[in-house]
């Protein structure tokens, strides 16, 4: 099983190499043998006896992170899609793209999708999960950015990564959570411990993190923006990623954790609510687009809101359908996907309005829509499956739990309405774009080439998916008992009714799509007469534009919220660095209550002490004020003699020496250094801005004392000089302490302290030469 | 107590002062450096491996015992980080020749290389608080030197900026020491440890642990005190930027880390608490100054700061599980500010330009390094399986377990805006037009491409094979939350 999953993975590394041929060979014929072969792996589970099988590889144990396969229903369900529409799909493409197309990337990138792809919806331990989520974000932003020429194709890359990466990390937020509080990372050992999560004080929490994930991926609304741009990928992907596979990883994560969070009320009206809002909005936008792949994006994300919806439903029927509606979906949106890719070959546009009568030029590919695009319709024929999981979704939405209160009981009463309306504008925009297309006048000057049949190659791969609408359509029990049910099983065990038939009597459902075809023709033909209604809804309300604004917004704030304090003046730095310092550490002197005076070890002050110390204070601020340079360096002179003093009377001779020797350098070297220096500038600073530092200079200076007196005040503990006197001369040899430690005992600083004279010395050695290396090169 | 310890100070020390001297011969110096750092980084893999294995390994140095003499301490941690440095050492001195010009190698870059990991190495190992502000010393000097090599006019403007808030900084960390000796008289790590929790961390301990997570959140680059990073991190050759973003403000992480571990532990309520606050901000607003510019090296400076706050973030929190993670960000975050760096140094160099509005297309001309950035992009926003998202689960779990929500969402938050900051160069800089004219030739970017390569390696193999390193950080994680072991193991009679 591991296998199954590694084999995309392993077979991209070869890509690259197998790509240099692709003149001789399209790398695309490899391709197709991998989905294939994981197909295979996979339907040997299929059976009416399956159970679910567990695997555990060894990943990360000692961080709960191994790689756990739980293959049940509804991983069966998606992996066959996976890798069944996988293969159809990457036939598709053989076709689809020239041999001129960077190929190599393109397949890498799509193993690269198929494997993460196998991996979320096989994954039990929630980090290999979030692993595999992530992957296919990023695989479906490599796609989507495949033609990065274009502006859009970037835009539309970013935007799909920035929406579902968004969602990806607060799944894994809610995933953190649930792990945390369970202690397990298994989703299946979770869902045992459902009460300890349903009950915690951060349930809504976690539901939103895990819903805020499901509906970014699922393009739920107000999420839904990223999915039209996304159609900027080769049509191959998004018949692939964002329509048959990828988009429902938030519908298979919903399922995975339903048997879980169904119990919870906020469940039902977030899952049921988003849902079926998604299914309404996104089919009344469908009707308004004008490019097919739009048509069918819009058209996506209304099918997504529909199963979403049944989801958050949570009754035995709604699973159930769901469940198969999933499964119908993939082959009648495939197909059609892969039909505006034919056209859009052959035509070379797809915009509907330039469209229209092509059944006569291209009268295979329009029979396949025919089939596909009336399922999708849910028109009631025999041998449409969209019609069987579309009556099962009106059954479903009437048919709750009794005894519901409150919000549940108003969401339960609204919900059908709303499914026939959703359905109604579904029906409409299905017409719209197989009549838009097919049927009508055809306009051969405004197609950028005549059109003709596409290669029987190209139509295989949709063949295939309208055949599978037929079958399902006419023998639904076929994939039913051995399959489906399994999938429904999973999602919520017990006895759910799982008889699908045609005719069921006359009854609320049927009078449900009889409305939905009555209002829907009405509604098709009329069409023109009714596109104005757009300009008030949405009108000039775009989901899109409030992206674009907050993308741009996160930048211009951003600039102007850093340009605000990073203005590069070294001034503004200091004062707010030692601001923050005198504010927090002033707070924390006073929490802890730790300023102490005491005067006991303290030996009285003499006059000669009192004098020194005022006349460095005096000759410190001195320093400041003064606008002369070679009266500062002698001031600043009078404070250095003076603590050299100060060192003598405290009988420190040695300090007192070095003391004397350093300032006199130092004064030196700075009245040396005057003549190649510009003169000192009056300041010419604000008041407030002077106050400000001087409240800033004096804080500081009055935070460090007080820190040092207390200090001073607070002594514990002897000091380990003590130990150096008494050693230094028997260890040390000297009998000049300060030496020894200097030499001996502390050698080790006194090497590194000579080091950095060095380092300085070479670094400035080398400022200078390489300036001169300059002047005599300019 | 072996001599082992303070050879990976003593080996690049020497090779420093060695180089100093050859500096004419550049091509000598050259192999010279690339021998010596691949020696060192196989004996202190050794040498680390050696730790793991039988525990820490002490020098007492000159024979003065602990506390009075200078103590190396070359425990699990300081070794890991030693480690660590000297990977990207190796890096960075193979990078070096073709980014450099001569002359810049010629004024005693390698010297200062050199003496920079000895000063980074000796911070790591030294159990002496004053002789960690020597090694302080050290470093920043180098980093002087190595900041102004090259000598235009920005770069000595922003130098100039960095030096004094640095000396600063060092200032007031050398005042410190001087409180805290009045307190408990001494400086051996061990024994302030020990008699700060003698007295239960008296309210001015407290206030004296505060101004040391100043004097190192200077360095470290936390809110409210990273003013001066970004800009002098750009303006020296990328392999000193390189240099500069995995290491400096790493040297800062760790001493809070090691100082708030095993020194100032008695009152997490105010002091770690504090920390948790600082996190959120320092990560909020380095990423958002990210995402206010567009020149890419900009971009991964600003991008140090939201990591920092990481890292505080896991000290904040203060379990087992959140230190496991300060670590394990901690490695990897010098490895990968280390391969960003010279990735964006890279670009630099073949796109003419560091402004993103110039660039396009690039990925037409340079695949190799486009798909490198986009992997380290992905590493450093923590997307799995990469080592950026080990080290954040970790942080991330702890803050759930301590109900810290606030740091959890805003670690989420800053994750997605890091991505976004990042992907944006590959976006707007690799994709594009082929057509796009090129400011300057084509260049041969394989001289470039291993060294980055070499780092990223570690990035994979830090996320895909954590069940390797995982355990050591986990019980590195222990040895830190109990600061008994580390006293102990240093003051034994």
């Amino acid at each position: 099983m591991l296998t199954s999953v590694l084999l995309p993975f392993i077979a991209a590394l070869f890509i690259p190499l197998i790509s240099k041929w692709k003149e001789k060979v399209h790398t695309g014929i490899f391709v197709t043998l991998i989905p294939l072969a994981v197909f295979i792996y996979f339907i040997q589970f299929i059976g009416a006896g399956f159970e679910p099988v567990t695997r555990e590889y060894s990943w990360i144990p000692s961080m709960n992170m191994n790689i756990l396969f739980h293959l049940d229903g509804l991983s069966l369900l998606f992996l066959l899609l996976i890798s069944g529409i996988g293969t159809l799909v990457a036939f598709y493409s053989i076709y689809y793209l020239h041999t001129s197309e960077q190929l190599g990337q393109f397949y890498v990138f799509f193993l690269l999708f198929m494997g993460s792809m196998l991996g979320v919806v096989l994954s039990d331990n929630v980090y290999v999960l979030y692993t595999f989520w992530e992957f296919t974000s990023l695989s479906s932003f490599l796609l989507i950015g495949f033609w990065n020429h274009r502006e859009r194709s970037r835009y539309g890359a970013l935007k799909s990564m920035l929406i579902t990466v968004f969602g990806g990390l607060s799944l894994l937020g809610g995933l953190i959570f649930m792990q945390v509080i369970t202690g397990t990372a298994s989703i299946q050992g979770m869902i045992e411990q459902q009460e300890l999560i349903l009950n915690h004080e951060y349930f809504p929490m976690i539901l939103t993190f895990l819903l805020l994930g499901a509906f970014t991926k699922s393009a739920q609304f107000p999420f839904h923006i990223w999915l039209p741009d996304a159609m900027e990928a080769p049509t191959p992907v998004s018949a692939y990623l964002h329509s048959a596979t990828m988009v429902k990883a938030g519908l298979f994560l919903i399922a995975r954790f339903s048997p879980m969070l169904t119990g919870s009320e906020w469940f039902f009206l977030f899952v049921s609510g988003f849902g079926i809002i998604t299914l309404c909005w996104g089919s009344y936008m469908a009707v308004r687009q004008t490019d097919l792949k739009a048509i069918l994006a819009f058209s996506t994300i209304s099918q997504l809101g529909m199963i979403m919806a049944m989801l958050g439903f949570g009754t035995d029927m709604a699973i159930f359908a769901a469940v198969f509606h999933i499964l119908n979906h993939a082959t009648f949106k495939g197909s059609l996907f892969m039909v505006a890719g034919i056209v859009d070959h052959e035509t070379g546009t797809r915009d509907i309005r330039n469209l229209g009568g092509l059944m006569t030029f291209l009268p295979i590919t329009a029979t396949l829509a025919v089939i596909a695009s009336f399922s999708m319709a849910g028109v009631p024929l025999p041998f449409l499956n969209g019609f069987y999981s579309k009556e099962l979704f009106f059954d479903a939405s009437i048919h709750f739990n009794e005894g519901a209160q409150g919000a549940v009981a108003i969401m339960q009463s609204i919900l059908p309405y709303l499914a026939v309306i959703g359905s109604i504008f579904t029906f409409v925009y299905s017409m719209y774009f197989f009549f838009g297309t097919f049927r009508g006048e055809s306009n051969m000057d405004k197609l950028p080439k005549k059109p003709h049949e596409a290669p029987i190659g190209m139509l295989v791969a949709p063949a295939v998916l309208v055949l599978g609408v037929i079958v399902i359509g006419l023998f639904p029990e076929l994939i039913n008992q051995p399959f489906i049910s399994h999938a429904a099983d999973s999602i919520k065990a017990g006895d759910i009714d799982k008889s699908i038939s045609f005719w069921h009597g006359i009854k609320l459902p049927l009078i449900m799509s009889l409305a939905v075809l009555a209002f829907g023709t009405i509604l098709a033909l009329s069409r023109p007469k009714w596109q104005g209604v757009y300009r008030i809804l949405p009108g000039k309300l775009s989901l899109n534009s409030f992206y674009d604004g907050t993308v741009k917004r996160t930048e211009t704030y951003s600039t102007a919220i850093t340009n605000g304090y990073m203005n590069g003046s070294l001034a503004r730095y200091v004062r707010l660095i030692i601001g923050a310092i005198i504010i927090v550490t002033f707070s924390i002197m006073a929490i802890t209550g730790s300023f102490t005076i005491s005067n006991e070890d303290l030996s009285a002050l003499t006059a000669p002490e009192i004098f020194i110390a005022l006349t460095m204070v005096i000759a410190a601020v001195g320093t400041i004020i003064t606008n002369n340079r070679i009266a500062a360096i002698l001031i600043l002179g009078v404070v250095g003699y003076g603590l050299a003093i100060l060192f003598v009377l405290y009988r420190a001779p040695d300090l007192a020496l070095t003391q004397l020797i350093i300032e006199t350098v130092t004064v030196a070297l700075f009245l040396l250094a005057f003549y190649h220096m510009p003169q000192l500038e009056k300041k010419t600073e604000t008041k407030r801005k002077k106050s400000l530092n001087l409240t800033i200079a004096i804080g500081f200076g009055a935070l460090m004392s007080m820190i040092g007196i207390s200090a001073h005040s607070s002594k514990a503990f002897d000091s380990i000089s003590d130990y150096f006197l008494k050693t230094s001369h028997s260890l040390g040899g000297g009998d000049n302490v300060v030496n020894v430690i200097l030499v001996d005992m502390r050698g080790l600083d006194t090497v590194l302290e000579i080091t950095v004279l060095g380092i300085a010395a070479f670094a400035i050695y080398g400022l200078v030469r390489l300036r001169r290396h300059k002047d005599e090169e300019g | 107590m072996s001599n082992l310890a303070i050879l990976p100070i003593l080996i690049p020390f020497i090779a420093g002062i060695l180089l100093a001297f050859l500096n004419k011969h550049i091509p000598l110096v050259r192999s010279l450096a690339k021998i010596i750092t691949v020696a060192q980084l196989l004996f202190v893999s050794w040498l680390c491996y050696l730790v793991y294995q039988s525990g820490s390994i002490i020098l007492e140095t000159g024979a003065w015992k602990a506390p009075y003499g200078i103590i190396i301490v070359a425990d699990s941690l300081a070794m890991t980080l030693v480690l660590t440095t000297n990977i990207v050492a190796v890096a960075c001195v193979f990078f070096a020749p073709v980014s450099l010009t001569e002359k810049q190698e010629r004024f005693y870059f390698y010297p200062f290389f050199f003496l920079l990991i000895t000063g980074v190495s000796g911070a790591f190992l030294t159990g002496d608080l004053f002789n960690l502000f020597v090694f302080f010393e050290v470093l920043l000097m180098a980093s002087y030197g190595l900041i102004v090599l090259g000598n235009g006019k920005v770069q000595l403007r922003e130098s100039l900026k960095y030096v004094l808030i640095n000396v600063f900084s060092s200032m007031l960390f050398v005042t410190t020491i001087a409180f805290l000796y009045a307190i408990v008289g001494t400086v051996n790590m061990a024994q302030i440890a020990q008699r700060v929790q003698e007295v239960d961390q008296a309210g001015i301990l407290t206030v004296i642990g505060i101004l040391f997570f100043f004097v190192f959140a200077t360095k470290a680059a936390i809110f409210p005190l990273y003013y001066w990073l970004p800009n002098p991190y750009i303006v020296p050759n990328p392999v000193v930027s390189a240099l500069f973003g995995a290491l400096l403000t790493k040297v800062g992480i760790y001493a809070i880390l090691r100082t708030f571990t095993l020194i100032f532990v008695h009152d997490p309520n105010l002091t770690h608490t504090l920390f948790i606050y600082l996190a959120a901000l320092t990560m909020i607003f380095g990423v958002i100054g990210a995402l206010s510019t567009h020149n890419i090296k900009l971009i991964v400076a600003y991008n140090i700061i939201p990591a920092v706050g990481f890292m505080l973030m896991g000290i904040g929190l203060f379990t087992e599980t959140s230190i496991s993670g300060t670590l394990y960000y901690l490695v990897h975050d010098m490895i990968i500010k280390g391969s960003l760096f010279l990735i964006v140094g890279a670009i630099a160099y073949v796109a003419g330009t560091s402004d993103l509005r110039k660039m396009g297309g690039l990925i037409h001309h340079y695949p190799v390094l486009g798909w490198m950035l986009f992997i380290a992009s992905l590493v450093l926003a923590g997307i799995p399986p990469f080592s950026g998202f080990i080290g954040k689960l970790l942080l991330l779990q702890g803050g759930v377990a301590q109900e810290e929500l606030l740091i959890v969402i805003t670690g989420l938050i800053t994750s997605l805006l890091i991505l976004f900051s990042m992907i944006r160069i590959f976006v707007k800089g690799f994709w594009g037009e082929k057509s796009d004219v090129l400011p300057t030739k084509p260049v041969k970017t394989a001289p470039f491409t291993w060294p980055i390569a070499f780092l990223l390696t570690f990035s994979v193999l830090l996320g895909l094979g954590a069940e390797w390193v995982y355990p050591s950080v986990q019980s590195m994680a222990e040895y830190l939350m109990n600061p008994d072991l580390y006293i102990e193991s240093i003051l034994k009679e």
